[in-house]
């Protein structure tokens, strides 16, 4: 290709020179301006480019230095206002309130425990940290608020069967009670292992009024001591007289008028 | 930034692992999370014969991490001011080097 070239300019026209021609070396390879493969630029042109690159403009002051500017997300999507609500509902509602931390169980076992616990009325919510705290904060609940961090669930229910939750999740170790709230009372772990170890309410009302029905019947009995042992005097005299009377009719029965 | 399920740990040379803390102080919160991360699948399909227990108190006592390994050796990390991964990663570099010695050992 370079021969042809060469005798193509050379050949064509009457005043050329003889003789090298700089622009020739510059096709020495052959390809043409235009291709289809990356072709390496002209010196001259790849300083211009280097030269010419596109520099980023950079702040004197790099922004982490300066104050942080206050992102306020404050969304609040329709979503997030029903979970809320839902959260508020499940306080008002429901007298025993179990958070417990909820380590990843296989399916079937959450479906095992969950069929345990709705046996005994209790529900089980899956709940999420930034719905709960919010409304928490704003209830009188304030104390639960550093129960929730890491993964939760809620156990609630509107009767307090702390006896059998406690067992149900005995049988499940992956599920770690960490508190409670019944009856608006904030209890440790211990504290509801205590709760559950109470007897029935009916049992210990009875167990009171025993206790209380106790000393008045001491002072009643005391009283009516004397006029009591009179009493039992007088029987006996009437048998030991009717006994008498068997043997010698004579003696009329004394105890008519008493 | 290191997420902290991607740290494996082995548990084989592990005996048991009993993770104390109190959940109404407020350092808890790395511990909590390392007793989740322990409770899950990948990890605890490296050994079943690991017994993770977790102590819930109400006395005020700090965050606290016990590891009986199998040889003996007993590792005990207090949580108050560890993060999570810190705790993962020691762990795991612990039974890794157990489980090297292991292999050797069963080589010779």
């Amino acid at each position: 290709a370079p021969a042809t070239k060469m005798a193509a300019l050379s050949g064509g026209g009457a005043p050329w020179r003889r003789g090298w021609l700089p622009a020739l070396q510059f096709i020495r390879r052959g390809s043409k301006a235009v291709t289809r493969h990356w072709k390496a630029m002209h010196f001259q042109r790849q300083k211009l480019m280097a030269v010419t690159e596109y520099l980023a403009p950079r702040p004197a002051v790099p922004p982490r230095c300066l104050a942080p500017r206050k992102e306020t997300l404050e969304e609040d999507n329709g979503y997030v206002r029903l979970l809320r609500r839902q959260v508020e509902e499940v306080f008002r509602n429901n007298r025993m309130i179990a958070v417990c931390q909820y380590n990843s169980m296989p399916g079937e076992d959450v479906v095992l425990m969950r069929h345990y616990l709705r046996k005994h009325n209790i529900e089980v919510k899956f709940v999420l940290n930034e719905i709960v705290r919010p409304v928490l904060s704003q209830s009188k609940y304030k104390n639960l608020l550093p129960l929730f961090v890491a993964r939760n669930i809620l156990l609630v229910s509107p009767e307090t069967k702390a006896k059998e939750m406690l067992r149900v999740l005995k049988g499940v170790p992956q599920i770690n009670l960490l508190g409670a709230c019944i009856d608006d009372t904030i209890l440790s772990r211990q504290g509801v292992e205590n709760f559950a170890k109470l007897p029935l309410l009916e049992a210990a009302q009875g167990q009171t009024v025993g206790a209380l029905a106790l000393l008045p019947s001491q002072t009643s009995s005391l009283l009516q001591r004397g006029s009591a042992h009179l009493t039992a005097l007088l029987d006996q005299h009437i048998r030991r007289l009717q006994a008498g009377e068997t043997e010698s009719p004579a003696e009329p029965p004394p105890a008519q008028s008493s | 930034k290191k997420m902290a399920s991607k740290i494996r740990v082995v548990l084989r040379p592990v005996k048991s692992i009993v993770v104390r803390f109190c959940p109404f102080e407020s350092n808890v919160e790395s511990t909590r999370k390392f007793l989740g991360y322990i409770n899950h699948k990948k990890i605890q399909t490296t050994n079943r014969n690991c017994e993770v227990t977790a102590d819930v108190r109400h006395d005020g006592s700090e965050p606290l991490v016990d590891v009986m390994f199998a040889d003996g050796e007993r590792l005990i990390m207090k949580g108050a001011n560890l993060t999570t991964i810190e705790m993962l990663t020691a762990l795991g570099s612990r039974c890794n080097a157990k489980e090297l010695k292991e292999e050797q050992k069963s080589k010779k």
